[in-house]
């Protein structure tokens, strides 16, 4: 049932052609012989079974050549692997800070961009993890789902490779959150779900998101990754403002978003990267930390079978050839005359 | 031994041909393929619903996601589309440039994430946007195609004429005006994305009020130098949205690129391979059908000739 399901045809009306099949049954390509009567013919097991040997090849030779020029081929199957890896959804800042360097200067020759360093470091991650499967969405004023969950590394590649065009105004980071919970689908295990958030900045969570993440949260657990991208100057994670300073999340997002994301009850891991090499450690630990046992789908790409028919033709048409020239007339030498006709 | 009849001709060949055509003998051919970019306006105005589809109303975006995605299938296999959004003023990168059949679901789904709620603003500077997508795709190496219904928001003024700052034809492609002639209401919605009803004379813009006011500001109703400079703001039906071929027309000229009305995914997909500029690619072209084929006639021929002429026979019994 599955076996058959995945053959398939290019050209199904070339199958009409498939009662020319029964021609051999109805005629033989050997010459006609006269006798007289049935009856002088002595009974022949061997004989009958070369004779419907004969008769298979032909309808074979010819229903092979028709299911190949109908272009027979094995269906594209996607065989389900277990490896070890996760169901990652990527959530990328596009803000249009990614677009200038760690050290906030517009880049130049010597120093590539937050987002440029991001994209390259990304694409690496994703393509030493095969067996991800792996969403991607981006989030500045507004949260984009960009991928859905896919099994297709180029497509998250692609997504990946846009982030260094120029971004947008702001960095709405609590609505692309409550996208990226959103983003895994039924098919990605429960156990390895992770969504890893790549951000240089963050801003105030309206309240009404934060109940909505906590939800989302409790829902469907997820390990959480949050690569913060250190611009110099900046402030940081974990930098507790001097006594007296205002300590709210308005005058600290980062350092108050740090405090929301622990609050959620996930499993839950910072990195603070200063430079390309602290990302490039910093991913390498989500590697590690994300290899659980999943299931990821790989594409066996179609296969042509229509040079098998081909052959199988040209193996039936020899069969038929060799008994073709095997053949011996039994008024061979006695009336040419009755052969002609026999042969028209 | 006496000459091979001609039955014994015909299945030599068919079975030589029949081996020839198990090797799979192939041809070297060229195949054109595109590397596109496509901009999809998700401005309000897109919301109208002035498609049919099933004999239900669709929205523009819905139209424009279906016949994209459809027109992507019909162009041939190796052509590369990068996907993005035009909203406000901006356009925005979604996905760059990748191979459409070997990664249709991943990228069916990301033309059918697009939804309206990723504009970040209302506005729709159509030309803006349009300059900044020509940007986007010289950047990728691509060629553009930018779907939008061509409706500014706010209008342009009539009293400052648009300038283009880029090389005319430096990115080829073109643009696709998306919805219908009829002048058709625009949904509104509330902060949670409920629709709540349509949009009225008084909820936009009529007129521009960017830039110094026109000369004759004074003349108007309801001028007031410090507190209404433009005067009043006059009654009019940038509420209600019908397709601006026009204007599109107009952007195409300047920007060098084709326009067409989106219509069938068959004629997108020609009117794409109208405008883009194809790149040639070797392909090798199967050409085992033809021995294949002949093999075929050479067998249907060694049996159907004397089973015809049975045929005949038994028609004219007596003719022997």
């Amino acid at each position: 049932m599955t076996a058959l399901s995945a053959l398939g045809v290019d050209l199904p009306w070339v199958l009409l052609l498939l009662p020319l099949a029964l021609l051999p049954v109805l005629v033989s390509p050997l010459r006609l012989s006269s006798a007289p009567a049935d009856e002088v013919v002595p009974r022949d097991p061997l004989s009958s079974a070369i004779g419907a040997a004969i008769i298979a090849a032909g309808a074979l030779a010819i229903a092979s050549l028709i299911f190949g020029l109908a272009g027979f081929h094995l269906r594209e199957q996607s065989i389900e692997r277990r490896g070890s890896g996760a169901n990652i959804v990527l959530l990328i800042d596009r803000s249009s800070s990614m677009d200038s360097t760690f050290a906030d200067r517009l880049p130049d020759g010597a120093e590539e961009s937050k987002s440029a360093a991001a994209r390259r470091l990304l694409t690496d991650f994703a393509s030493r993890r095969p067996a991800d499967r792996v969403a991607v969405a981006a989030f500045s004023t507004s949260p984009m789902p960009i991928v859905p969950m896919t099994d297709e590394h180029e497509a998250v590649r692609a997504a990946i490779a846009a982030i260094d065009h120029p971004g947008l105004a702001k960095t709405d980071v609590g609505r692309g959150l409550l996208l990226a919970f959103s983003m895994f689908d039924a098919s990605s295990s429960e156990s390895s779900r992770a969504v890893v958030l790549v951000s240089d900045g963050a801003a105030v969570i309206d309240r009404r998101v934060q109940d909505a993440l906590r939800d989302a949260a409790a829902r469907s657990p997820v390990s959480l990754y949050w690569l913060f991208l250190r611009t110099e100057g900046a402030k940081g994670i974990y930098d507790a403002p001097a006594s007296g300073e205002e300590d709210s999340p308005f005058s600290n997002p980062e350092r108050h978003l740090n405090i929301f994301l622990k609050s959620l009850g996930l499993p839950y891991r910072a990195f603070e990267a200063n430079s390309a090499a602290q990302v490039s450690d910093a991913i390498r630990e989500i590697d590690q930390l994300e290899q659980r046992p999943t299931f990821y789908k790989e594409t066996i790409p179609k296969r042509d079978l229509s040079p098998w028919c081909f052959g199988l033709a040209a193996f039936a048409i020899a069969l038929l050839l060799a008994a073709k020239l095997s053949e011996r007339r039994l008024d061979e030498d006695v009336a040419p005359a009755g052969a002609a006709r026999a042969q028209s | 031994m006496t000459r091979p009849d001609a039955r014994t001709l015909a299945l030599a060949a068919a079975f030589l041909l029949a081996i020839a055509a198990a090797f799979g003998p192939t041809t070297r051919a060229e195949r054109p393929v595109y590397d596109l970019v496509a901009i999809v306006d998700i401005t309000m105005s897109m919301n109208a619903r002035d498609y049919v589809r099933d004999g239900r109303p669709q929205s523009r975006l819905d139209a424009v996601k279906e016949r994209l995605v459809a027109a992507a299938a019909r162009l041939p296999c190796g052509t590369r589309m990068g996907l993005g959004v035009f909203t406000e003023r901006r356009s925005f990168m979604l996905l760059a440039p990748l191979d459409v059949c070997a990664n249709f679901t991943a990228f069916t789904g990301a033309v059918s994430s697009i939804t309206w709620r990723m504009a970040w603003e209302g506005d729709s500077r159509v030309s803006s946007g349009l300059f900044e997508a020509v940007q986007l795709a010289r950047e990728s190496h691509a060629d553009l195609v930018f779907l939008t219904d061509g409706q500014e928001a706010p209008p342009l003024r009539a009293d400052q004429p648009l300038t283009y700052d880029g090389k005319r034809g430096d990115v080829r492609g073109l643009l696709v005006g998306v919805g219908g002639d009829q002048l058709t209401p625009i949904p509104k919605y509330d902060d949670f994305g409920r629709e709540t009803g349509f949009l009225s004379m008084t909820d936009v813009p009529q007129e521009s009020r960017l830039g110094p006011p026109p000369a004759d500001a004074e003349s108007r109703p309801g001028y007031n130098p410090r507190n209404a400079p433009f005067g009043e703001m006059p009654g009019g039906e940038e509420h209600l949205t019908s397709v601006r071929e026009p204007h599109l027309r107009e952007l195409g000229g300047m920007t060098g690129l084709g326009y067409t009305r989106l219509g069938a995914p068959e004629a997108l997909a020609e009117a794409i391979e109208a405008n883009a500029v194809a790149r040639r690619v070797p392909v090798r072209i199967d050409l085992s059908p033809i021995p294949a084929a002949a093999a075929l006639l050479a067998l249907s021929l060694v049996y159907g000739a004397p089973f015809a002429a049975g045929i005949r026979r038994r028609m004219r019994p007596h003719a022997t």
